[in-house]
């Protein structure tokens, strides 16, 4: 396993050297360019021009690539044209913000819909499958902005029970709604498929209570689906939170790397793509190996 | 001691002890204003910052030689007094000398001269460096002692006075570093009636009175300033209580103005949209041609239509808010006779043409859509195209010629100072504002003389003219002035009479009401 996992963070450079490039080239191919920001009669096309040598925007984009990859491998990411500080900085700001919004959200998440959607799949088409059946297509069905904006309304102007903008609460809420329509209905999917399989039979036919057929047999089968989307969603750490964090004015990534896109902040938007480029292939890796761990069949390699 | 009239003696005193009784409970000496703001603050130094966000927080903590009153005529701020020599090109700024940065240095000339050398140093990243530059020459700053700032002009330059209001920067702070990145940019120092007190990124600026602002303390403890990227949510805070000020969109307007708590205020702005037409393209050559467009152009529908009623039509390239307006222009009114005749004339009763707009300027995007409507009453054929903001820039600043478009939807806004040189004069083609080919000899005459007359009224007569002879050329159809609507708690006092200059201009008078 240990070996394995190496070889995996060894492919990581060169996958990650690729997205680099690849970026910067469709980053630089878009139309635009940051300096469209100080747009404004009173500004003279040449400081502009001035100011995108300063930037070094006047150089051919294959040395102005070497050059950022160069500062990158000695972790430089460059420094903000907006803010003029240096992308870290930036991004270590908005990180912990997200991961204080985004790990509760996944927790709950998760305590949430695992045992709802065991239940709705053990008394399928019960009253209870029935009520989070509906629950789970009205979550989807419904916008985030609009859910979020709902439950501001109510909880901070009509009750004034929570602060619209700035608390927790209210995003937290807003987020794990959304992410535990679609989670359920997984789980809920996922479960059945497993009770409907032979070894469930069979464990059936030995006489085993179904308490343990349910919690032991067919739960920890049912769980690997939601491991590899818990793994695949790390990325949502970026933009996945944009609309949450807009609206309760959260000061996470989400905003950050949208902002930039629409500023052609070229350093922070590598900076976050690399980021997001590096979850996503960790959050890969996590999702086999948490196969490995919950599923006893998957093995990367001969045991010795 | 004799009073001779002590019944009125007593009636003054009384009145007096009354005025200070009323002075000391109306105002919350702890009180803190709660301002939002609609987008994140790039970094608090006034000579780089270019967003109206960060100028927000800026124009408490720093302030300049003049600031602009109500009227937005310029008034003395950090420089006491002013003049210029007969020949228009020497400007002297006496200072006041009872001013000290907020970590106590005495301010001086010196700070003065460091700011603007700074903005023209090419290494800084100022994009405010062409104001100090007049026909390819920089205008000389000079300290002859420590309370006198003198300017050297190459030539006279009457909007010059409007770029003496940049906030001043602190040259013990700044002198000698990379002003581009340095700390000072996310810890200012001002002479402002507001000391910079924290700023969490993202998320909230704070700033607390400045008990030896020259101006007299102000009356606040502190101001908050809230970043809300959403405009519905700052509503629902500002209905929470849970900030003191929010911009209010046309669709709300009638509803907030409804809402208990909270004051609805009205102002002008100095900002004007309008159909902008490629003179290059020939089928915008003939003058009869674009006259026949506004002919057909229903502003009042169009006003109505997006605003409801919270715009005004437009009708010249300056606004009526504006020292140098003058209502003496051709108006073209709704006439689509009048219309159709000048397109027979001009032989283009078969124009089609299309339309550029930004995706994401909602008013724009639906003014673009109207505009197809009451032109297809002439039967002309309106295309219209939608383009990302940065898209659009960059077929307009493209520079050759021609450039490649036929009509495009945008706005300017105008500065303190009616010049209006870097948009019209012919020489701001194909590089430049003026990307519409716009070329007027009399037009090019009176932005010289304009701009090189300082004495007030004979500037307002020869922009009168000016705006006279744009309008009845139409390289631009002027669709609309929009409003500022803003919504303030009501336990907010002190504020300026809704206008341009903004409800907070004195920020130093405002209260909370106790």
């Amino acid at each position: 396993m240990r070996r394995y996992i190496l070889r995996r963070l060894l492919q990581l450079i060169p996958l990650l050297i690729g997205i680099s490039l690849i970026s910067f080239l469709v980053m630089h191919l878009a139309p635009g360019d940051p300096t469209a920001l100080f747009i404004d009669p009173n500004v003279k096309p040449e400081e502009l021009a001035r100011v995108r040598t300063n930037w070094g925007l006047d150089q051919p984009i294959y040395v102005q690539y070497f050059l950022w990859l160069k500062n990158a491998l000695l972790l430089d990411f460059g420094r903000s044209y907006t803010t003029g500080q240096p992308v870290i900085n930036e991004i270590a700001e908005r990180l912990p913000m997200t991961l204080l919004l985004m790990i509760p959200s996944y927790l709950l998440t998760l305590l949430i819909c695992i045992p709802v959607g065991v239940i709705s799949a053990v008394r399928k088409n019960g009253w209870f499958d029935n009520l989070f059946t509906f629950l789970s297509f009205a979550g989807m069905a419904i916008p985030t902005f609009w859910l979020g904006l709902m439950l501001m309304l109510l909880f901070s102007v009509q009750l004034r029970w929570l602060p619209a903008v700035g608390g927790i609460i209210l995003p937290l809420m807003t987020m794990t709604i959304g992410s535990l329509a679609g989670l359920t209905r997984y789980q809920r999917a996922a479960m059945l498929e497993v009770l409907n399989q032979d070894f469930i039979r069979t464990a059936r036919a030995k006489g085993l209570p179904e308490r343990v057929v349910i919690f032991k047999h067919a739960l920890r089968n049912a769980l690997i689906p939601i491991v590899t989307i818990l793994g695949l969603s790390l990325p949502d750490l970026f933009g996945g939170a944009f609309v949450i964090e807009t609206i309760f004015a959260w000061p996470g990534m989400g905003r950050l790397g949208v902002q930039c896109i629409f500023q052609r902040n070229y350093p922070v938007i590598m900076g976050v793509v690399m980021l997001s480029a590096l979850l996503i292939v960790l959050g890969n890796l996590l999702a086999d190996i948490g196969y490995a761990l919950v599923d006893p069949r998957i093995r990367y390699e001969r045991r010795d | 001691m004799v009073y001779p009239n002590f019944k009125n003696f007593l009636i003054c005193s009384l009145l007096l002890w009354l005025v200070a009784a009323a002075a000391a409970v109306s105002h919350d000496p702890e009180g803190v204003l709660r301002f939002s703001l609609g987008g994140e603050v790039s970094l608090l130094n006034p000579i780089l910052s270019t967003d109206n966000v960060s100028s927000a927080v800026e124009s408490a903590i720093f302030s300049g030689l003049v600031t602009f009153n109500e009227q937005l005529e310029p008034v003395p701020d950090l420089a006491e007094s002013w003049a210029v020599s007969k020949d228009g090109k020497v400007w002297t700024f006496k200072l006041r000398k009872d001013v000290k940065w907020h970590d106590g240095v005495p301010f001086t000339a010196d700070d003065v001269v460091f700011t603007f050398k700074s903005i023209l140093d090419p290494k800084v990243n100022s994009v405010r460096r062409s104001d100090y530059i007049i026909d390819g020459q920089p205008i000389v700053f000079s300290a002859p002692d420590q309370y006198t700032v003198k300017a050297v002009l190459p030539k006279p330059f009457a909007p010059f006075l409007v770029h003496a209001a940049m906030s001043v920067i602190p040259k013990h702070r700044l002198a000698g570093k990379d002003i581009n990145t340095a700390d000072f940019n996310r810890q200012p120092v001002g002479t402002g009636p507001f000391i910079f007190k924290e700023w969490k990124t993202g998320d909230y600026v704070k700033v607390a009175r400045n008990p030896h602002y020259y101006l007299g303390a102000p009356l606040l403890k502190a101001i908050e300033y809230k970043i809300i990227p959403d405009d519905n949510s700052s509503l629902v805070a500002l209905e929470a209580g849970e900030i003191d000020e929010a911009g209010i969109p046309p669709k709300d307007y009638s509803r907030m103005k409804t809402v208990k708590g909270i004051k609805v205020y009205e102002s002008d702005v100095l900002l004007y949209t309008y159909l902008g037409f490629n003179l290059a393209n020939p089928k915008f050559a003939d003058k009869r041609v674009r006259q026949a467009l506004a002919y057909a152009t229903d502003r009042k529908q169009l006003v109505g239509l997006l605003f409801r009623g919270l715009a005004t039509p437009a009708y010249a390239p300056s606004a009526p808010i504006s020292w140098a307006y003058s209502d003496r222009v051709q108006k073209y009114d709704y006439n689509l006779e009048r219309a159709k005749q000048l397109l027979q004339e001009a032989g283009a009763e078969n124009l089609e043409f299309t339309i550029l707009v930004n995706q994401g300027n909602k008013e724009r995007e639906k003014a673009a859509v109207i505009l197809q409507q009451q032109y297809k009453k002439i039967g002309v054929k309106v295309n219209v195209r939608v383009m990302e903001w940065s898209a659009i820039l960059k077929v307009v600043n493209a520079p050759k010629d021609p450039k490649e478009f036929e009509a495009v939807i945008m706005g300017w806004s105008l500065g303190l100072d009616p010049d209006g040189y870097s948009i019209w004069h012919s020489s701001q083609y194909p590089k430049g504002f003026n990307f519409i080919k716009y070329k007027n000899a009399d037009v090019d005459r009176l932005l010289e003389e304009g701009r090189t007359t300082i004495d007030k009224n004979k500037r307002k007569a020869i922009y009168g003219q000016l705006w006279q002879a744009i309008a009845a050329d139409q390289p631009y159809i002027f669709l609309w002035y929009p409003k500022a609507v803003a919504g303030v708690n009501e336990r907010v006092g002190g504020l300026a009479k809704p206008g341009p200059a903004g409800l907070f201009l004195h920020i130093e008078k405002v209260y909370i009401k106790k």
